[in-house]
């Protein structure tokens, strides 16, 4: 065992955490959240405000400049990949979906790039080969597998991306904006798996502009600043019943409309994806 | 109103075409066809033995034959023969046409005179021995060439990568050239993109000076999304547990038709060497 059994099923703690690119460009200012084992959580913040950042940070990609962050009670620095015994354990419990599919999608066809993390993990052909499967008929991936990325279209792509992490069977799952430029059947699709993932109790962590997927998914909510700051944390309807806190974070717009003669003024939120 | 292309314009728009037609032309892998339903594994080593024995035929009918075959394979393979011929004969004045020109000369060639001209006051003499050797030189490189086509035509890349995988080439090396293969498409897709955004606004490629800034200006931006790109890739990599070490998943699987098919193909190099013995060889 790498790490040590955390009485309060604490997965991630930050405290205090700081994070600047090349050493110039802030990036994360003082972050501090603990994150328990089932948890189901959202972290909001217009564009800039340092989301996948943090995601990279909580799948170990990326490492702190100041501050204090632990995986379920162990240290986490570069160093600590340095073992590979324990890089291997963190990549199977930790699984993570990058924003854009291109880079997360490296191989010349779909079926070698979901089984690609596998194979690295050394996971057991067999129970692969039945993850494959059920992740086919779960995310109708039959007619992709031979195909090459450039053919996919890009809620395929998502698909593929979102495959290739579950098939590790990771206990918690990082998606960075799953939903962005997608249809709105596919977002339906992606937050339906999101909450079945949540109910099968595995910690998920979603960074998304979208509150409708926020409002379904999350039972917390973390708001990034443009300072790079937790500007704010707390339950789900606690956080999206601040009407002024979500106007001065730029999550919600004030929109006008007409009602026959009579110009009407409300924040609107946008609600595209339900069908 | 037509406006005339720049050099510049054109060239980029004929290079795009190229890289798209070549890299995109999966339909004859798709196809239902004879080639199409063999293991990758076993249609790579017949193609090489194949080519193997066109190169050490020394017999112009032998290899006329195992052109024929090729012919009779991708038939069955359903690609269309004007296709077929006409991608493997492009290649064909590049590589052998322009070298195998001069062998039919007395110079190079001495022997029997065919027919003689003069060029600014020097005679040129045509042999027999000459033209022969040249049909043969141009012959077997159309052959080879042509088996290497329907090789590249029937597989899918990816599946070629995967046959290279098995063959004791370093891991990381056919990693690398995959990836370099699956972001070629994103390339070329950003820079129809990029050039279709520059049109967009300047309507037209600009000639000379001009022209060549916005081209270097685009090289210069591919080159940092490239470098950005490659950065996130890795993350990505390691994410999902990337040690430095590629590792290929080999999922193939030989069936009945592909042990005759590897059989067959043995049997007809050894059938073809005992009909026409040592005039087969060249050694």
């Amino acid at each position: 065992m790498f790490w040590k059994e955390d009485v309060d099923n604490l997965i991630f703690s930050l405290k205090n955490v700081n994070f600047s690119y090349l050493g110039r460009f802030p990036a994360l200012a003082d972050i501090t959240m603990d994150i328990r084992a089932g948890e189901r959580i959202a972290i909001i913040g217009a564009n800039g405000s340092g989301k996948s950042t943090l995601l990279q940070m909580l799948d170990g990609l990326i490492f702190a400049d100041s501050g204090e962050f632990n995986f379920s009670g162990t240290k986490l620095n570069e160093k600590k990949f340095y073992d590979v015994k324990f890089a291997k354990e963190f990549r199977k419990r930790v699984g993570f979906v990058f924003q854009n599919p291109e880079v997360q999608l490296f191989c010349p066809c779909v079926k070698e790039d979901i089984l690609f993390g596998p194979l690295q993990l050394g996971l057991e052909k067999n129970e692969v080969n039945k993850r494959l499967e059920k992740l086919v008929a779960l995310l109708d991936l039959g007619s992709l597998l031979s195909r090459a990325p450039h053919q996919l279209s890009i809620g395929e792509k998502r698909k593929v991306t979102i495959a290739s992490t579950l098939i590790i069977n990771p206990e918690i799952l990082i998606l960075d904006e799953p939903t962005v430029g997608l249809d709105p059947l596919t977002t339906r699709k992606i937050i339906d798996l999101l909450i079945s993932e949540g109910l099968a109790g595995k910690t998920v962590i979603v960074s998304t502009h979208d509150l409708h997927i926020v409002e379904e998914f999350a039972d917390l909510v973390y708001i990034l600043n443009q300072e790079k700051r937790v500007a704010s944390f707390g339950a789900t309807s606690v956080i999206l019943g601040n009407m002024q806190l979500l106007q001065d974070n730029n999550l919600v717009h004030i929109h006008s409309h007409k009602h026959k003669d009579e110009v009407h003024l409300h924040p609107h939120l946008h609600s595209e994806h339900h069908v | 109103m037509f406006v005339k292309r720049s050099f510049i314009e054109k060239s980029l728009i004929d290079l795009l075409a190229f890289l798209k037609a070549g890299l995109y032309a999966d339909e004859y892998a798709l196809a239902q066809g004879l080639m199409q339903s063999l293991d990758p594994r076993v249609k790579t080593i017949t193609t090489v033995l194949c080519i193997v024995l066109v190169l050490l035929a020394k017999n112009i009918v032998v290899i006329f034959c195992l052109y024929l075959f090729c012919i009779f394979l991708a038939f069955f393979s359903k690609i269309r023969l004007g296709f077929f011929l006409k991608r493997c004969w492009i290649f064909v004045p590049f590589f052998s046409l322009l070298i195998a020109l001069p062998a039919i000369f007395s110079q190079i060639s001495p022997g029997v005179s065919l027919f003689t001209f003069k060029v600014a006051q020097t005679t040129f003499v045509v042999t027999r021995q000459g033209l022969s050797n040249a049909g043969l030189f141009i012959l077997r490189v159309t052959t080879s060439v042509s088996f290497v086509i329907l090789l590249s035509l029937t597989t899918r890349h990816s599946e070629l990568l995967k046959v290279l995988r098995l063959t004791g080439i370093p891991q990381v090396f056919i990693l690398v050239l995959g990836m370099g293969y699956r972001y070629i498409y994103l390339f070329v897709e950003i820079v129809e993109h990029t050039y279709a955004a520059i049109k967009s606004r300047v309507g037209f490629l600009r000639y000379e000076r001009d022209g060549r800034q916005i081209v270097a200006w685009n090289i210069a931006a591919l080159w940092v999304r490239a470098f950005k790109l490659n950065q996130d890739v890795y993350l990505a990599m390691l994410s999902r547990g990337y040690q430095g070490e590629g590792l290929a998943w080999n999922d193939f699987k030989m069936r009945a038709r592909d042990w005759v098919w590897l059989v067959g193909v043995i049997l007809l190099g050894a059938v073809t060497t005992l009909c026409f013995g040592k005039r087969m060889w060249i050694i």
